[in-house]
């Protein structure tokens, strides 16, 4: 087994294990700071693997990041760069849906905040009553 | 362990498993994938392609050229979002005064004067990840982030109303995030205005000149790699998010007295 697909599988097996976990920390934990902590951790996921499906192990050489290096321009250095660099588009996805969900947690963590100003309590079994 | 408590852990588990059986069936395709998609490739191709001067932008990192050039528009109504976000939390926050008045209790010495050289060579970096947004990583969102450690240390290590006396009013830096957002505004429609003025063709988010629209941003200065609008966009981003992080942490520093008076009103 070559050395790329092994950290693949290992990459693959820690991104599904923190999803079981941040599944659980959203259905099972009482706190409302521990689900927004497994929202977080649930994006992170899904982010990580957005990145990871854009990323490339070309046939020859090693992978480069998606910024054109070369002072000098010609066809020859094109052909490299394209056939070298990484998938640009989940990296600029990843970056909208980073942003989109700052804003979000900032928000939720602003309502658990005044919610707990409210009810004196975070715990969504207390809140029931 | 009750019944349910049960009943959603192995909920759990036989989604995560069949969601990696999936995966280990070829889901997501071979991993780690040996090309790009073509799509990739015509985005990696054409960010910085002299060949191709109507179809290329004009920097040469490829995520900041999808981000503000050949998907522009997502990334201005995806600001659009984050603000709504903050305006939120602004909202919630309504009739609580901020004020700079009163005691202050900081960290020790040790700590004020490492975060004195600090606070001066935080924003250098984030501003050189601003304006290099379009020749390497970065860009304006990043480097609002890297900048907003600044504010971090003031609030921690001086404190809050440290921060206020100093001339960081509620009232200016939402002055800032405005600027910062008109600046993104004016940006993404400078060469609609200016198509409109000399009476030319001309289109909303235009960075380089098109067939029959011909004006467009500078491309290059004195040999050096302007960016076009990238760089304009990187710039006030950055601004803009630097002011909207300031106000919200700002927010959530507040004191827990100050605002439990206003919410018990």
């Amino acid at each position: 087994m070559n050395l790329s697909l092994m950290t693949a599988y290992v990459v693959v097996i820690s991104l599904y294990v923190n999803l079981g976990i941040a599944l659980y920390g959203v259905f099972a934990r009482p706190s409302l700071v521990k689900k927004l902590l497994a929202i977080t951790i649930l994006s992170d996921t899904a982010n990580a693997f957005a990145v990871l499906v854009g990323y490339r192990w070309p046939a020859s050489g090693t992978p480069k990041p998606p910024v054109y290096t070369n002072t000098t321009f010609n066809n020859q250095t094109l052909h490299y760069y394209v056939s070298h660099a990484v998938d640009p588009l989940p990296q600029a996805l990843v970056l909208t849906a980073i942003v989109i969900g700052l804003a979000v947690t900032m928000f939720i963590a602003f309502i658990i905040i005044q919610y707990y100003r409210l009810h004196g309590t975070v715990d969504v079994r207390k809140a029931r009553r | 362990m009750k019944a349910s408590e049960l009943f959603v852990l192995v909920s759990i588990i036989v989604f995560i498993f069949s969601l990696a059986y999936i995966t280990s069936l070829g889901g997501l395709g071979q991993l780690p994938p040996v090309n790009v998609r073509l799509l990739a490739q015509r985005y990696l191709e054409l960010t910085w392609n002299p060949l191709k001067p109507f179809m290329s932008s004009s920097g040469y990192e490829s995520v900041t050229a999808i981000v503000w050039d050949f998907r522009g528009l997502d990334t201005f109504f995806e600001t659009a979002v984050f603000y709504g976000a903050i305006i939120a939390a602004i909202a919630i926050y309504r009739g609580v005064k901020i004020t700079g008045k009163g005691r202050t209790t900081g960290m020790s010495p040790i700590a004020r004067t490492i975060t004195r050289l600090s606070i001066i060579l935080i924003p250098t970096v984030a501003a050189s990840i601003a304006l290099h947004g379009h020749l390497t990583p970065g860009g304006g969102f990043q480097a609002g982030s890297v900048a907003t450690v600044v504010v971090v240390l003031i609030i921690m290590v001086f404190g809050r109303k440290a921060l206020i006396r100093k001339g960081m009013t509620k009232a200016r830096i939402l002055l800032f995030r405005s600027l910062g957002l008109l600046g993104i505004g004016f940006t993404a429609v400078a060469i609609l205005l200016a198509g409109i003025i000399l009476g030319l063709n001309a289109y909303i988010f235009q960075n380089q000149p098109k067939p029959f629209a011909p004006l467009g941003f500078p491309k290059l200065y004195d040999g050096m790699i302007l960016g076009g609008s990238l760089l304009l966009f990187n710039l006030f981003e950055f601004i803009a998010v630097t002011a909207g992080f300031t106000l919200v942490l700002l927010l959530l520093s507040l004191g827990e007295e100050e605002v439990r008076g206003v919410v018990e009103k």
